[in-house]
């Protein structure tokens, strides 16, 4: 018996091994989704800059729109254009300068805004141009604040003895109240260049009340006086008005003209609170919802208005998937535990909250910028080095009377896209997973069910012949279609013939002594017989002689069946329990008497070894040992009957000295028909069924049979182990 | 009138050998060689004994057929089963059958007759009362060596003769050791030490089937077996 070193490399591993080029699948994904990316990117590219070139088309050859100061919106009614201010204003400066750039929305009022009150009831036209204001409207930190720069030649303040305020040049606020009901109205009418204390006043300018929510300034300029004020947000209604009443003559104080922001003094003619648009606004807005931050700067890059806001401009609108992020809170938790975080060591994840540092509400650059406004259309990408973001960014030319007047910038993000790509990585890598995760599992389970049924069919191979070589077991054919199947089936053949064949062989001795019994009977029957009628002495010899052949011959048939004999009493017989030592003790009393020439010692404890078996079988087993060990001892050597437990088991060993066992004869020694004994030995006949009929019996009590040569002298061991009673 | 023993045996040569030393013992013997003649013959008249095969021609059992059939005819006639099959399924077969003994043809010529002696004996002694002298009793044993019939505490065993010598050899000298060599010599046999064991057996089992606690004949490993008287009868 060979036995290599096993194959390290399994048929499972093999198969683990060549799964694992599934692997390649999900780089092969990974690297298809990056050229989508690719192909998107192109595609966002495209529509940015065609973006950019239709709202450019749609600003080309209307050069009056970019108009240094013409800017500014066209006053087309009543409405008041609220502009949000971006910067803190504050009231008591004396000066405009905190406005900035939105003195640029200012709007002019001045002689055809005329405005007819019952202070002036009998004059329908401005006289002059003495009076003319310019206004702006913001909004800052939930107020409205307001400027008026007033043109005026002479300006007359309250004086400091009358009670009324409508004598004076004053500014009267007019708004509908919070609940829309009346018209509230407010009286700015200082004493002399001030901090504003302005009054509620009624219809008539009478029961002025100090309201103290309204605050601001007035100082005189060169040519009039500037007002600054603020009106908490809480305060207005949706409309709201501003007069400024002129009084030139400081004797009569008579109004002398009235220009407001509104044409009629009626409540339902107060103008609008509005939000500026402008053209270009206008124009611009339709675009308002595309995703895009959207901006139009001048030749000198000098930005006109903004439309939306870079961090919100995805480019893409991106389906919400909280819908089923609730279907399985398991499958979530693995998902953002397990999984994303996995995922994200090797994706960027693109982050909204970042800041254009380049971004400035008043001017941009950059090489897009800079080459539409020499006339190419152009994109570029630029990455905010803190976060990771990336930008889209696409100029277009404004052009008017072939002349670039501006440009179109659109800008979009692209975190839409890169959030894209990252949830299509995502869905493509638990797809992957979970089918890999499949296919590794179904090959694993497969590969096992493989080689476990190789192993079976091995080990019932193996199983089939014993250390002897007999046949002991035969291959339960399998019912499977497959190649292992048939090996089965085909192994399962080969041993049914080969045990068909041993036992034949097996069986040839008895079959041959039982054929043999017939001419063997004829021929004692006759001799006896002839033995009966021939008185002549001569013939007696040889009749007698024949006799004791015969007998020999007899004894050889019986000899020959004993095998069969006993294997078919053993079929029948039953185990009981039993004391092998006592079994053992009663022989070995009873071999010295059997054998008085001989010199048996007994080694064997006190206390019982039970087993279960026959007896008598027993018996007989050691009988034939025994009777081979004094045969081959040499004289006045003892044979030693050894009895002891082992672990689970009895052995029993019959120790002698004599001359050593062949080598190669010590495994087939029990085997049916094999003698090692010297010819000149044969007095009697031996066929070696004799240890033959001790393993009969030792397979018999499930117990096993072996020779050895001893270790410290000339001699042999023949040991018996037999298992011991286990209820 | 002499008595008439029928053989039935396919093989020639054994048939008239056996024939030959049964006339020679001045029996009346009739041979046939298969199933279909002896019955023939056995409608016609029975026999006082009869020998018979096992295996007979192309009929592998008829010897057994051939047996059941006889025994139904007659309770009393002596059956003896003469064959090459020496495996113990067949041996207790041939007994159940109702054959009074089962012999193998090892056995040899002057054994057989010894036999068939025997069973005619025991034939002829049934209607007459028992000779005192060839009583023995061991406890609730009691052998008629006469008649070759065994009893245990008044109830008879039946035993066939070779078991009722091998009984008888082993009860003569209660705690003697014998051996099997010995016990086939005084049963008149030649067989293996195995054959003898399975004997005993089967004496033992007729015993318990009448008594329960039977266990007169003791094994004694390596050696042989023993009657042993029971303890009280001792005591």
């Amino acid at each position: 018996m060979n036995f290599k070193l096993k194959n390290p490399f399994g048929i499972r591993s093999k198969l683990v091994f060549l799964s694992s080029f599934l692997l390649v699948i999900p780089w092969l994904g990974y690297r298809y989704i990056l050229v989508m990316e690719d192909y998107l990117r192109r595609g966002q590219e495209q529509t940015v800059l065609g973006m950019a070139q239709a709202l450019a088309s749609a600003l080309n050859e209307r050069p009056e729109l970019f108009d240094e100061g013409s800017y500014s919106p066209a006053r087309q009614s009543e409405d008041l254009y609220v502009y949000p201010v971006f910067s803190p204003l504050s009231l008591n400066d004396g000066e405009l300068i905190d406005w900035r750039e939105y003195q640029q929305y200012e709007v002019d009022y001045g002689r055809d805004d005329y405005l007819r009150t019952s202070l002036n009831p009998l004059r329908v036209y401005a006289r002059d141009n003495s009076l003319s204001f310019k206004n702006m409207v913001g909004e800052y930190n939930g107020s409205l604040y307001a400027y008026f720069k007033v043109t005026d030649d002479k300006i007359v303040y309250r004086s400091r003895d009358t009670l009324s305020v409508h004598r004076s040049d004053f500014l009267q606020i007019s708004m509908l109240s919070k609940e829309g009901n009346a018209v509230n109205r407010f009286v700015v009418a200082p004493h002399e260049p001030e901090f504003l204390y302005p009054f509620k006043v009624g219809p008539d300018f009478s029961d002025p009340i100090h309201e103290e929510r309204i605050s601001g300034q007035w100082y005189e300029t060169d040519d009039g006086y500037e007002i600054e004020l603020q009106i908490p947000m809480e305060m207005l209604g949706d409309r709201l008005g501003f007069a400024l009443f002129d009084v030139d003559d400081p004797e009569s104080r008579a109004i002398s003209t009235v220009i407001g922001t509104y044409k009629v003094a009626d409540a339902e003619r107060l103008g609008s609170l509005r939000l500026p648009t402008p053209e270009i606004d206008r124009i611009v807005a339709g675009m308002d919802h595309s995703n895009s931050r959207i901006q139009v700067v001048d030749r000198s890059g000098r930005v006109l208005l903004t439309v939306g806001d870079i961090q919100s401009a995805s480019g893409l609108q991106l389906s919400s998937r909280s819908a089923d992020q609730q279907s399985n809170n398991y499958w979530v938790y693995i998902k953002d535990k397990i999984l994303n975080p996995l995922y994200y060591r090797i994706l960027t994840k693109p982050s909204n909250d970042f800041i254009d540092e380049l971004y400035s509400e008043v001017s941009r650059d950059g090489a897009h910028i800079d080459s539409a406004l020499v006339g190419t259309a152009n994109t570029q990408f630029r990455t905010l080095a803190d976060t990771q973001t990336r930008l889209l960014e696409a100029a277009y030319p404004i052009l008017a009377n072939g002349e670039v007047m501006g440009a179109v910038v659109v800008d979009q993000n692209m975190n839409g896209l890169r959030t894209f790509r990252n949830q299509a990585l995502e869905s493509l890598f638990n797809t992957i997973l979970a089918v890999m995760f499949l296919v590794m599992f179904g090959l694993f389970f497969f590969a096992s069910r493989i080689s476990s049924r190789i192993r079976g069919l091995r080990n019932q191979a193996e199983s089939i012949i014993d250390d002897s070589g007999r046949v002991q077991n035969t291959i339960v054919a399998s019912q499977n279609s497959d190649e292992i199947g048939d090996l089965s089936r085909s192994f399962s053949n080969i041993v049914e013939r080969l045990s068909q064949y041993t036992s034949y062989l097996e069986n040839m001795s008895s079959r041959l002594s039982h054929e043999l019994r017939t001419p063997v009977t004829v021929v004692r029957s006759s001799l006896e017989n002839l033995g009966m009628t021939e008185k002549n002495e001569e013939s007696a010899i040889y009749i007698e002689r024949a006799e004791e052949g015969i007998k020999r011959l007899n004894l050889i048939l019986t000899n020959m069946s004993e095998a069969t004999r006993l294997e078919q009493m053993l079929q029948t017989s039953e185990k009981e329990k039993i004391d092998l030592n006592k079994v053992v003790h009663g022989c070995v009393e009873g071999y010295k008497l059997a054998y008085p020439e001989a010199n048996f010692e007994r080694d064997a404890p006190e206390y019982s070894i039970l087993i279960s078996g026959v007896p008598e079988y027993i018996a007989q087993l050691l009988d034939k040992l025994v009777a081979n060990a004094v045969e081959f001892s040499y004289k006045d050597q003892p044979i030693t009957v050894y009895c002891r437990t082992l672990r689970d088991h009895a052995v029993v060993k019959i120790i002698n000295a004599g001359p050593f066992l062949p080598e190669e004869m010590k495994d087939r020694l029990f085997e049916s028909m094999i003698s090692v004994r010297p010819q000149e030995k044969q007095k009697q006949p031996h066929l070696g069924i004799g240890l033959h009929i001790a393993r009969i019996i030792a397979d018999f009590h499930g117990g096993q049979i072996s020779a050895e040569n001893r270790l410290d002298k000339e001699g042999v061991i023949i040991t018996l182990v037999v298992p011991l009673f286990y209820k | 009138m002499s008595r008439r023993i029928a053989i039935v045996e396919d093989e020639a040569a054994i048939r008239e050998n056996y024939a030959d030393v049964l006339r020679k013992q001045g029996y009346d013997v009739m041979t046939y060689v298969n199933r279909k003649d002896a019955m023939a013959a056995f409608d016609i008249r029975l026999p006082s004994l009869a020998i018979i095969d096992i295996g007979l021609e192309n009929e592998i059992d008829g010897g057994f057929t051939l047996c059941q059939t006889l025994r139904s005819l007659s309770d009393t006639i002596p059956i003896i089963f003469l064959t090459a099959r020496d495996n113990d399924f067949d041996t207790v077969s041939g007994l159940r059958m109702g054959a009074d003994d089962y012999l193998t043809k090892d056995i040899s010529l002057p054994h057989l007759t010894a036999r068939i002696a025997a069973l005619f004996r025991r034939l002829d002694v049934i209607d007459q009362p028992t000779s005192p002298e060839n009583l023995l009793q061991r406890d609730k044993l009691s052998l008629d060596i006469g008649r070759l019939t065994i009893q245990w505490d008044e109830n008879p065993v039946p035993l066939t003769v070779t078991e009722f010598w091998m009984v008888h050899a082993l009860a003569k000298f209660p705690g003697h050791v014998k051996s099997r060599q010995v016990l086939m010599q005084e049963s008149k046999i030649f067989v293996d030490g195995s054959t003898i064991t399975s004997h005993i057996k089967r004496i033992r089992k007729k015993f318990m089937l009448i008594d329960e606690a039977f266990d007169c004949i003791e094994t004694v490993y390596g050696m042989g077996y023993r009657w042993n008287l029971s303890p009280d009868s001792i005591n």
